[in-house]
Order: C-alpha cells, then sequence, then structure tokens
C-alpha cells in the first residue's frame, strides 16, 4: 500500500509539473516606449524579464507590450543593436498593469569618434577612420607610399617631393614615427641625398592602425616637437598566402602565415633595378651610380593565454646613389649608401579582465657612407628604447594610460669634412673627424580619457622626461577636449606643452652641454562634420609658440638654446565619398612660421614657411574592377637664402658667397598633377591588380634648388628630377 | 532502506521532469523562433525579422545552447542586413552585419567546431564588400579563413555550399565567378541536402528553398525553362510564400520565357 501510495506521489509530482503553465494566474501587461538619442524611438529594442523568455521586440514607434506571469520583483532586461544593455528592477503585482518608458544609450564604440583628439587623422580598420587604408595606398602620386599620402592632408608638407614630411611650418625633425611604441628614426631610402626624393619603408598594407597628429598629441609620445606619426602593425596574420609585385624596375614579394591563430609571421623582399624605368622615361640625371635599393623585413607572432601577444618586427633595407651635382666650388658625383636595420620585440597581454599591458624594446642601427668632392664621412646611428604602456579603466566613462620609457642614441661620425661650406674641391682645407656622442632619456607619463558624458570628453595628461647630456628635467602638461555639439558635429581643442632634445651630435658644439630641450606651446580649435567617414568637414586654427630653439651664437659661436618663434595657420580638409564609386578630398593649409636664431636677430621665414598650400584628389570607380584618380597639388614656394654677391679668397682660390638675410626669397609656386588607373582582374584564378601610375602629367618645372657659377654672378635653376614619368606593374595573389 | 530508495526515486523524478520542461521550453521556443524567421524571410519582411530576432534573443535567458541561439541572432541579423542591399542602405548593412560578426564570434567561442557558424560567417563577410570594398585584402583573408573551418567542421555540410554558390553567382567572370561555376556548387549542394538526416529540430536546417531557386536562375541563364520551372516548383513546395522565388525568379522566368 505503501508503495502504491509512493507511486502515485511520483507520478502526481510529474503531472503536476507539466501541468504548472496550465494552472495559470490573471497575467499581467507590461507596455511602454524605449528612445533612444534625441528621445527618438528604437525600433527592434528586446525586452525580456530574466530568466523567463517572457518579453517582447519594440516596433518602428519604439512601442512594446508583453503579458507575463511573473509576479513580484523581477528584472527587466533591454537590450538593442548598437545601444548599450539597460536592466530596471520592476515589480509586478497580481492586476496591476506597467507601462514603463526606458531610455537606451549609444554603446560606447559608438561614442568613440568624439574622442579622437584634435589635428588627428587616422586610417585603420576603425570605421571612423579619416581615410581607409586603400584610399592611402590609391592616393596617384603618392607612390603607396604612407608619407607621401599623408602630405595630402593640410598642414602636412613634402620635403624635395619625397617621403620627409614638415608639419605646421616646423622642421622635418620635430616629427617622429611610432611603430608598435618603438620610434624609427630612419625610416626612409635616399633621405637627404641630392636632387632624389626620399622613399618610406614602411608597407602601408603591413598596418593596423595609422594615427597621425599634427599638433595637441597625447602624453604618452615624448621629444617630439610638432607631430607623431603613430603606426600599428598588425599583431597575427589572419590567413596564408603570398603576393608579388612587379613593376618597372621594381619587384617585390611578400607572404603571411597563420597556424591555428596561434602563431604566424610575415615576410617581404624588395628589389628595385630602375634602369629599365629611366630607358622608359629617358633618364634625367647624370649617374656614377643608378639609384638601387633592396629590402627584407617580416614578423614572428604568437599569441598566448586568452590575450597574451608576442611579436617580432623586423626590417633591413639598403639604398646606393651616385648623382652628378655641379656646385660652384666642385663638379662631381654625389655618392651615398646606407644600410638601415631594425628591431621590435613587443609582448601584450591583460593582466586583468579590462586592463591592458604592452611592453616593448627595438633596437636599430643606420650606416650611412657620403661622399662629394672633398667631403668623404662614414657614421653610424644607434637606437635603442625600451618602453612599458598600462591601460585600466577605472570607471565606465574614464580610462587611464601610464607609461615609462627609455631611449638611448649614439652616433659615430668619421671622416674628412670641408673646413668652409663654400669649398668643396678635393684639395679644400679640411677636418679630419673622429667624433662619438651618446645620450639617454627617460620619460614617464599618466593620463586619463574621461568621458564625463555622452557628448563630452576630456583628456588630461602629463609627461616628464630626464635626459642624460643636458642633466635637465622637463614637465609637459596637456590637455585635449572634445563636445558633441549635434549627431556628425564636433567642437575640439587642445593646449599642451611640448620638448625635444637635440640630438647627440648637436652637444658636440655645445659648451658643456649647455642645451635644454626645445618646447614649442601648442593651442589648437577646430570643428569637425563627420558623416561615417563618407563626408567629413574639418576646419582647425592652431598656434605654436616655440622657445629655446638650438641655435649658433654669433659671438662664440657655440650652439646654444636661443632661438624663438612660432607658427600660425588655419588647416582647412573636406571628404566626400559617394558609396563605393568616389571618393575625393580637398585640403587647404595657410600658414605663417617665423623663427629668430636669438633675441636680437631679425625674426625671418622658418625653413617650411609655406604660406598656401593646397591638394585636391578624387578617385573614381569606373567599374568594380577600375579606378582612375588624380592629386593636384599647388602651394607656395618654399623660403630659401638668395646670394647677393661673392668675395674672392686668393689663398683658397675660390668665391666666398655672401647672403642676403635667411629665407627672405622664395622658389616659384610649385604645381603638380599626378593621375592613376588600378584594374582589378584575375589571372590563373588569383587576385591580381594591374597599375599605371603618371606623375606630373603636366611635366611641371619645379626647382629643386638654386645654384650658381663658380663667382656666384649667375644663378641657375636647378629643376626637380620628378619629371613627367609613367610606371605601371602588376600584382598577383600567389 | 525502503524508504531512502523512494526517496531518491521521488527527487530523481523531479529533477528529471524539471530537465525535461527546461528541454522542452528550449526546444518549443527554438522550433517557434525558426518557424518566425522562415515566414520572416519568405516575405522578405524586416519587421517580422526583427521580431523573429527579438525571440531568439529571450530565448537566451533559458541558458541553454547560448551558441546555438547566438548563431541563430547572427542569422537574424544576416537577414536583416540584406534588406538594407535593397535599398542601398550601406549604414543598416554595416550595422547588422558587424553585429551578426560579434554574435558568431561569442557562438565560436563557445563551441568551435560548429560548421554552420563558419559558413554563416562566410555570409556576412561577403557583406562587407557592399560597405568596405576598400578592406578588400582583408576581407578576402577573412572569408577564406571561414571556408577553411567550414569545411574542416563540417565537409558536407549543404549551406557550405549554397553560400559559395551564391557568392559565385554574383562574382563577376573577371573575379574568378559567374554563374556557369556558381551551378556545380549549387548542385553539389542540393545533393547534400538530400542526404541530411536532421533529428534535432532545434539544428539550422534553411537553404534548399534558395538552392532549388539559384539553379532556377542558372538553367533560365541557360535557356533551360522546363528544367527552371522544375525547380521553382521544387522550391515553392518548401516555401509557397517565399518571395524570392515568386518574386526575383519568376519575374526572370517570365522575362526568358517572352
Amino acid at each position: 500500500m505503501k508503495y502504491l501510495f509512493t507511486l502515485f506521489l511520483l507520478l502526481f509530482i510529474s503531472a503536476n509539473t507539466f501541468a504548472a503553465d496550465s494552472l495559470a494566474t490573471v497575467p499581467v501587461k507590461i507596455s511602454g516606449i524605449v528612445k533612444g538619442e534625441e528621445n527618438k524611438p528604437v525600433n527592434g529594442a528586446n525586452l525580456v524579464i530574466e530568466g523567463t523568455i517572457d518579453g517582447a521586440t519594440t516596433d518602428e514607434k519604439g512601442m512594446y507590450e508583453f503579458e507575463t506571469e511573473k509576479t513580484g520583483k523581477q528584472k527587466l532586461l533591454v537590450t538593442a543593436v548598437d545601444y548599450s544593455s539597460y536592466s530596471t528592477e520592476i515589480d509586478i503585482q497580481q492586476g496591476q498593469n506597467i507601462v514603463l518608458d526606458i531610455k537606451l544609450t549609444k554603446n560606447v564604440t559608438t561614442t568613440e569618434q568624439i574622442l579622437v583628439t584634435a589635428s588627428s587623422f587616422t586610417s585603420g580598420e576603425n570605421s571612423k577612420v579619416t581615410l581607409t587604408p586603400l584610399e592611402i595606398v590609391r592616393i596617384p602620386g603618392a607612390n603607396a607610399d604612407l608619407y607621401r599620402a599623408l602630405t595630402t592632408f593640410p598642414g602636412s608638407n613634402q620635403v624635395d617631393e619625397g617621403s620627409r614630411i614638415t608639419v605646421r611650418g616646423g622642421d622635418p625633425d620635430e616629427v617622429i614615427t611610432i611603430l608598435d611604441q618603438a620610434t624609427l628614426y630612419n625610416p626612409f631610402i635616399f633621405d637627404d641625398s641630392y636632387n632624389t626624393s626620399s622613399f618610406s619603408t614602411v608597407n602601408p598594407w603591413s598596418l593596423k592602425g595609422i594615427n597621425f597628429t599634427s599638433g595637441g598629441f597625447s602624453a604618452k609620445y615624448g621629444n617630439a616637437l610638432s607631430a607623431v606619426l603613430d603606426l600599428k602593425s598588425y599583431d597575427m596574420p589572419t590567413t596564408t598566402g603570398m603576393f608579388a609585385v612587379i613593376g618597372v624596375g621594381v619587384g617585390g614579394l611578400s607572404g603571411v602565415y597563420n597556424n591555428k591563430g596561434k602563431f604566424g609571421g610575415t615576410f617581404s623582399l624588395t628589389q628595385s633595378y630602375l634602369k629599365p624605368f629611366f630607358e622608359l622615361n629617358g633618364q634625367t640625371g647624370d649617374y656614377s651610380k643608378i639609384p638601387e635599393t633592396q629590402g627584407a623585413g617580416g614578423t614572428l607572432a604568437y599569441k598566448f593565454g586568452t590575450t597574451g601577444n608576442m611579436k617580432l618586427y623586423f626590417n633591413y633595407t639598403n639604398d646606393a646613389i651616385g648623382i652628378r651635382n655641379t656646385s660652384p666650388s666642385y663638379d662631381g658625383y654625389f655618392n651615398s649608401n646606407s644600410d638601415n636595420y631594425f628591431a621590435n620585440y613587443k609582448i601584450s597581454f591583460a593582466p586583468g579582465t579590462t586592463s591592458l599591458l604592452s611592453a616593448g624594446a627595438s633596437v636599430s642601427l643606420f650606416n650611412r657612407k657620403l661622399n662629394y668632392g672633398i667631403l668623404d664621412t662614414r657614421s653610424k646611428d644607434y637606437y635603442a628604447k625600451g618602453r612599458v604602456d598600462f591601460t585600466q579603466p577605472v570607471s565606465n566613462s574614464t580610462d587611464l594610460n601610464a607609461g615609462v620609457e627609455y631611449e638611448y642614441l649614439e652616433n659615430q661620425t668619421k671622416g674628412t669634412v670641408p673646413q668652409n661650406s663654400y669649398n668643396l674641391r678635393l684639395n679644400a682645407p679640411s677636418l679630419k673627424i673622429d667624433t662619438s656622442s651618446n645620450s639617454g632619456r627617460i620619460g614617464g607619463y599618466i593620463e586619463t580619457q574621461m568621458r564625463i558624458s555622452e557628448n563630452f570628453f576630456i583628456i588630461p595628461g602629463i609627461r616628464s622626461d630626464y635626459h642624460t647630456l643636458s642633466k635637465k628635467i622637463s614637465v609637459d602638461p596637456r590637455l585635449s577636449v572634445g563636445y558633441q555639439l549635434a549627431k556628425y558635429n564636433v567642437v575640439r581643442g587642445a593646449i599642451g606643452l611640448y620638448h625635444q632634445y637635440a640630438t647627440p651630435q648637436n652637444y658636440l658644439s655645445a659648451n658643456n652641454n649647455d642645451l635644454v630641450a626645445e618646447d614649442a606651446m601648442h593651442y589648437i580649435l577646430g570643428y569637425e562634420y563627420n558623416k561615417e567617414g563618407d563626408i567629413v568637414f574639418r576646419v582647425e586654427g592652431y598656434y605654436k609658440d616655440y622657445r629655446n630653439l638650438t641655435a649658433f651664437d654669433p659671438n662664440d659661436f657655440y650652439l646654444k638654446s636661443i632661438g624663438s618663434g612660432y607658427a600660425k595657420g588655419v588647416d582647412v580638409f573636406l571628404k566626400y565619398k559617394y558609396q563605393n564609386k568616389f571618393t575625393g578630398w580637398l585640403s587647404y593649409a595657410y600658414a605663417d612660421s617665423k623663427r629668430k636664431p636669438y633675441d636680437s636677430a631679425q625674426e625671418t621665414s622658418s625653413d617650411y614657411d609655406i604660406s598656401h598650400n593646397m591638394s585636391l584628389t578624387a578617385s573614381y570607380n569606373l567599374t568594380d574592377a577600375i579606378n582612375v584618380g588624380f592629386t593636384y597639388r599647388i602651394s607656395t614656394g618654399k623660403p630659401y637664402t638668395p646670394v647677393t654677391s661673392a668675395t674672392y679668397d686668393p689663398v683658397q682660390d675660390v668665391y666666398v658667397p655672401v647672403y642676403a638675410l635667411k629665407n627672405s626669397d622664395r622658389f616659384p609656386t610649385y604645381t603638380r598633377l599626378d593621375m592613376s588607373f588600378q584594374y582589378l582582374t584575375s589571372l590563373f584564378n588569383k587576385f591580381c591588380v594591374v597599375f599605371v601610375a603618371f606623375n606630373n602629367v603636366l611635366n611641371t618645372k619645379n626647382l629643386y634648388q638654386y645654384s650658381y657659377n663658380f663667382d656666384y654672378s649667375n644663378k641657375i635653376e636647378i629643376n626637380s628630377l620628378n619629371k613627367r614619368i609613367v610606371y605601371f606593374g602588376v600584382g598577383l595573389q600567389l | 532502506m525502503k524508504k531512502t530508495i523512494l526517496l531518491v526515486l521521488l527527487l530523481v523524478s523531479f529533477g528529471l521532469n524539471t530537465a525535461l520542461k527546461a528541454d522542452d521550453d528550449f526546444t518549443k521556443a527554438m522550433v517557434k523562433a525558426k518557424q518566425s524567421l522562415k515566414t520572416a524571410v519568405d516575405k522578405y519582411d524586416e519587421k517580422e525579422m526583427i521580431k523573429a530576432r527579438g525571440q531568439f534573443e529571450r530565448i537566451l535567458q533559458l541558458k541553454k545552447n547560448t551558441w546555438l541561439v547566438n548563431y541563430y541572432l547572427a542569422l537574424c541579423d544576416y537577414n536583416i542586413s540584406t534588406t538594407g542591399m535593397e535599398k542601398k542602405d550601406n549604414d543598416k548593412i554595416k550595422k547588422y552585419t558587424q553585429s551578426g560578426l560579434d554574435l558568431l564570434e561569442k557562438s565560436i567561442l563557445e563551441r568551435d567546431n560548429f560548421g554552420d557558424a563558419y559558413v554563416l560567417k562566410m555570409s556576412l563577410e561577403y557583406n562587407r564588400f557592399q560597405y568596405e570594398m576598400d578592406k578588400m585584402q582583408t576581407i578576402i583573408a577573412d572569408v577564406t579563413a571561414a571556408e577553411e573551418s567550414a569545411k574542416k567542421y563540417d565537409p558536407t555540410n549543404p549551406r557550405f555550399y549554397l553560400v559559395k554558390g551564391i557568392a559565385t553567382y554574383f562574382t563577376p567572370a573577371a573575379f574568378g565567378g559567374g554563374i556557369d561555376k556558381a551551378q556545380p556548387l549549387i548542385e553539389k549542394s542540393i545533393e547534400l541536402y538530400g542526404l541530411i538526416k536532421n533529428s534535432d529540430e532545434t539544428l539550422p536546417d534553411w537553404g534548399l528553398d534558395a538552392a532549388y531557386g539559384y539553379m532556377a536562375l542558372c538553367m533560365i541563364d541557360a535557356g533551360k525553362l522546363p528544367e527552371a520551372k522544375s525547380y521553382m516548383d521544387k522550391g515553392l513546395a518548401i516555401s509557397p510564400d517565399s518571395k524570392m522565388l515568386t518574386g526575383w525568379v519568376k519575374k526572370q522566368y517570365d522575362e526568358k520565357a517572352k
């Protein structure tokens, strides 16, 4: 009997469990409206009572309504694509319907665009980038060179039509390049070679993020006076494959390898041999050594744990050139040969659930041989850097960033240098030099990114550096703010102090290392309209106040921190993108940059005081496969110092030039039109791209420099060798 | 002793019943949501798709097979994103494609050997061509990686061949696509659908009607109208309300038949 009772009980319980649903109480109705930005209804928001499937989805009016039999205190969860999740406790009482309106806020990733600081231009995977990597490599005339591409942004100018850039009236050395936390000191080939444009050694396809800031940059960047180009390479290749490029005079092979997402590697090899290129376009220079380059590089990456990543990046380049240069005192070949080695090891991982720690160590060696007339030098520049950066969110709206770095620089130079710059003959008076100098710099920073509200951010930061040669400490407070006026409309500003120490070589010409860091105070205010990167309009005004600039004291000819100056101007940028058909942007910059080498000297234009600079770039997809584009540039000629007369030196049998006021004259207006054509297709069932570039289509004669005859009585125009050229090639996935 | 055994039996029975009920709730809810999604997709009705998405999102609360629920949420996002293509609404395509990819990442993180997740990832990655053609190299790499995983974990998945076939159908011949190259892939897909013996009704079973639809399009292109009609009919037998079959395919058929 007992067993029968138990069996009955079992069946009863089982039946009851299933029947529970049918023993329904009177359901309670819950309804309301879900709203988002600007109180607009959110369509498709989902509401559910936690632990149940009782809920509803909002309609186009943001309205919802559902019934539940749950009672008591319950948690209502609300989610919607693009919005932060929301939850609230509701008290459900039998017979009492609930009306509840809810306000959702956009999630953090969608408000990130206002966190873009003033004067920043970005590229990479982020959807809010100014330009995408493809837009960068497609820029006509840029030759797929990242730095040349940057010169289509307002405020930056090319040096001698090459990759080295100047920003907002500053010197080229005031711009630093950071790659995965390491500083790239010589990311160029043919840098500073006579009438030869430099090229960058950075492959834009290897980069997942590019952030170019032409002023007002973060406290994490030290030892830079004007601008920072911060590059991040891919942590891990996503696939395995190879790509080959063959062009007129240039060939390259690159590959990526991924092993189950844990281990990966990349490599790239490049070789140039420009003879066919010169034959196609007509050799315009007189070469003893036709320009030649080799390059090899790659990465090795390893993922560990759930967040850890290790990466080794290495790169080698060599360039050699011998080009004829006729100067007043010497007619011969300018010979240059350089090797550049660079390696960077980086490790990053998340020590906590939300924090990120990155540490890196990098080394580089730049060897260069230079020879022109009596000038014959061999120099070696060593560089090493160690760096640790840490990021920790301290609340939903505040991130804390901090880091330290140590940097070592050493220069060794041996050889013969002319005693007087105006006499370069082989028998000219000269000096034998054998110098070595080094410096160290240790720096640290701390900054917070605070989103005060959905529309307002503020980034206060401070950094400090100690320099071993000057034995001086610099302290740089910096502040960036941004306020979103309305959707797509943001006002940004920045103010901050920036220091940059002189090179170790400069200290050789100083008295008792008596050189403090050069400094510049940046003031920036701008407005931007950015509609998802498709329409961008930006206008920005800036003022830079330079102090302690390194200059020779005319009294004792020591280098001292006695120069001063300013740069002020307005940058305007307008970009329009229409679907995948058309992209075009217009950049205009007005700049006024003046320098004074010492207090009593007259203020004159800085070396790169380009008053007006405009570029227009357009790219159009005729079909899905064919792209055409052009870039037109026009700018005020750069300043130069004319020679007014010359005196004869009978001892050296050479004329000594007498110069006018520094930078008191200008080159003629610079203009250039470049065009490009790309055809995407398949070859042997593999992706293939055919490209043709027409540089300087109008064959405009742009001035490289003025030279003079032997007694300076005749000014001779030396035009740029960048005449009209055509270049073509094929890229093929292997 | 007997009392103890009975008590244990009682508890086991209670626990079993509760678990069975939870399973039953989950299966019922999933089947219902799947049907809602199918109806919405057949009608190509964005509002209904969003409602179906909400159903799946609420099922997440049951905390059962969340990898599968997230897969369906991503499938909803994919379908919603395609409604943006008709209107050339890149913002919508981007929003739902990105959301779909994020959800798939969650699904794959929880269960990395579910072949259908990678098939859907392929479709979502293809979507990116609509709004970020400039990242072509990255997209191709991501599609290739998804393809490799899809083949590895489920080499006989008919939806893999269907998705690949559809992508090939729309890819210009110059880039290795074209209708003639798409046809064998779709044929293979139909063949594999015939071999499926799916006992779990919560698992994905979509696509056969679309496969018939695309085969019909291939036949129309080849001028084989009777064969095209036959494929259309087979598709309509599965999904009588399919807007793809009754609208787009039928229109192509009628134009060719003129």
